[in-house]
């Protein structure tokens, strides 16, 4: 019977061939956004690497504007004033590049004896306290490393991965404006957000007076909003400035994700969209068929077919037709990742690749379906008399 | 063979009743070559279509070789068609979209037969009705009366008991219609089949064993 129905397929491959392109493109978008979605949920299953919830950011108001030593004071005084507060329980400062700001430095050379890139995030000692570090090898900063002969360094997990693979490198020395050492390995550091790429990232320790865009709170756990009020009287008070901005970092993280989310939601509805029309314009097509060739299927029944034997000669029909389809946008498909078209893993291609065959297979086949069951109710006299 | 008792067919829509078929009583032995005549309308094709399990009767019985064939179920009188029976119509009813020997294999797809004895089987069939060096044609390549004699191939391929031919000369010059009944009445002589064929056309019908006709959905000869 396939080889039968293959046959007709082909004898009628002038009409058949406009289904097979509606049919190869709509695999071919639903392949790439497929292959996008997956590609950015893929990424928010690696960790973040710190914590959120209880955490707080205060934006600082242009305390570069104050000279050295004012700056040096001010400084001490927020952060011993902030530490006096029972709700506040760690402080970390940090520069421009903080959780969730999309600010970002990215930094390499090949004076290691490889070209790295990295991106880079400077911090104090007090970081890995204040948002929950996992520290995977070795240790964080600490106070005394600003008086360490090399300065220390900290990697991520994924830059060990990448450039130092199966290998152990605390306490070895890393060539980065001058000898550091590596002193650990924090497990990530996301700070972007969890859509962000899997980027290798190191931590250089910074001065607290260098650190002084923002500054990091490890709240006590259930602190009320309404805290944020005593909280910006301190910070305001301390700095002499009211231009002082207080942020929730696990509202930030939702409405960092939420953003990535729209994109996809976006994305997947015009291709749901799209899907929709081409169920539609197969159903109508697969309808007008049958109508057309009611003669024919009188006649297959005069000669022997039965319901299901007309069913699934529909049905067969428009499922070879559809690989036929598939197979060509396959093909081109799977140019992607041989050619490495793009910097996304090849399994996420040949995984939209498995999922879009999936997708337009169930949709094809629940499209011929009704059509098909009502061209084996066709009775044989009528459609026969009807010609 | 083939024996109608007391069959009738009668449509209905909400407001009109139409008796097609009232009372007929027939009995086809095996071997015979019977033609229906009649004027248009007078149930002629619905009597053929009813003998053939394309239509249901609206009462009455039909046995086929003894057995009532009217309460098989959908996939027995598909059976049945495909292994019993043979048919013919006027307007040939072949598929444009295949060529000639794929529209004789017809009947054999529904039948567990392989690929080789489908085509092995249509050959001997085409060759049967002169049509041996055509096999790949298409049918709009053929005259009418090719056309029809790849019908009968297809008719006879799966080698049924019975033939049913709805007009099979109506769209036929007479020289093409002579052609096809000479096919017809060396299949019913030769092979012994058993021939129903409604016609219009008296000599052609003068050309088979008996005679019935219909008027008004009875028969009244």
């Amino acid at each position: 019977m396939i080889g039968h129905i293959l046959k007709l397929i082909w004898n009628k491959k002038g009409s058949n061939s406009l289904m097979i392109l509606e049919i190869f493109l709509a695999f071919l978008v639903l392949f790439f956004v497929l292959a996008y979605v997956l590609y950015n949920l893929d990424k928010t299953s690696a960790p973040l690497g710190f914590a959120t919830v209880d955490r707080w950011e205060v934006q600082l108001d242009n305390l570069d504007a104050l000279d050295s030593i004012e700056l040096k004071t001010t400084i001490e005084n927020l952060e011993s004033n902030l530490l006096a507060l029972e709700e506040v329980e760690e402080v970390s400062f940090a520069n421009s590049i903080s959780p969730f700001s999309g600010s970002m430095w990215t930094t390499g050379n090949d004076e290691n004896g490889f070209e790295f890139s990295a991106m880079v995030v400077p911090a104090d000692y007090g970081l890995a306290n204040t948002l929950d570090l996992n520290i995977v090898e070795g240790r964080f900063f600490t106070e005394e490393d600003y008086d360490a002969t090399y300065k220390p360094i900290i990697m991520t997990k994924h830059f060990m991965e990448k450039y130092y693979p199966n290998k152990s490198m605390i306490d070895s020395t890393f060539l980065l404006q001058g000898t550091r050492k590596i002193v650990g390995v924090v497990e990530a550091y996301r700070y972007r957000g969890a859509f962000e790429e899997l980027y290798p990232t190191i931590m250089l320790l910074e001065p607290k007076v260098d650190n002084n865009s923002a500054v990091l709170l490890k709240m006590k756990p259930g602190t009320p909003t309404s805290f944020e009020e005593k909280l910006s009287n301190v910070v305001n008070t301390t700095t002499k400035r009211t231009g002082n901005v207080i942020n929730n970092l696990e509202k930030e993280r939702i409405s960092e994700d939420r953003e990535s989310w729209m994109i996809f939601i976006a994305l997947l509805s015009i291709c749901g969209f799209l899907c929709v029309n081409v169920a539609l314009g197969l159903f109508g097509v697969l309808w007008y068929n049958i109508n057309k060739r009611k003669a024919e299927i009188g006649l297959r029944q005069a000669l022997g077919a039965n319901g299901l034997d007309i069913s699934k000669q529909f049905i067969l029909e428009v499922i070879l037709l559809t690989l036929v389809a598939l197979i060509i946008g396959v093909f081109f498909a799977v140019q992607v990742p041989l050619l490495q078209l793009t910097e996304f893993p090849n399994v996420m291609f040949y995984k939209a690749i498995l999922y879009s065959i999936v997708i337009i297979l169930s949709l094809v086949f629940i499209c011929a379906l009704f059509p098909s069951i009502q061209a084996a109710k066709i009775t044989p006299a009528n459609s026969l008399h009807e010609d | 063979m083939i024996k109608l008792n007391n069959i009738t067919k009668v449509y209905r829509t909400k407001t009109i009743e139409t008796t097609a078929l009232n009372d007929i009583d027939l009995h086809v032995p095996k071997g015979e070559f019977l033609s229906i005549m009649g004027p248009s309308g007078c149930g002629k094709s619905t009597l053929l279509n009813i003998i053939g399990l394309l239509d249901e009767p609206s009462g009455g019985t039909i046995r086929v070789d003894g057995q009532e064939v009217i309460k098989y179920a959908s996939k027995a009188t598909a059976k049945f068609r495909n292994e019993k029976l043979g048919f013919i119509f006027q307007s040939f009813h072949l598929i444009p979209d295949l060529n000639v020997i794929d529209n004789v294999e017809l009947p054999l797809l529904y039948r567990n037969v392989s690929r080789k004895d489908r085509k092995e089987m249509a050959a001997i069939a085409l060759e049967s009705v002169g049509l041996a060096n055509r096999k790949s044609h298409f049918p709009s390549q053929l005259s009418g009366g090719q056309k029809q004699r790849v019908a009968i191939a297809r008719a006879i391929v799966g080698n049924p008991a019975i033939i049913l031919a709805d007009e099979p000369t109506g769209n036929l010059d007479s020289v093409m219609g002579d052609e096809v009944m000479e096919i017809l009445t060396k299949l019913n002589k030769e092979e012994g089949t058993t021939i129903v064929m409604v016609t219009h056309d008296e000599r052609m019908a003068k050309k088979t064993d008996r005679l019935i006709r219909l008027y008004d959905g009875s028969q009244v000869a």
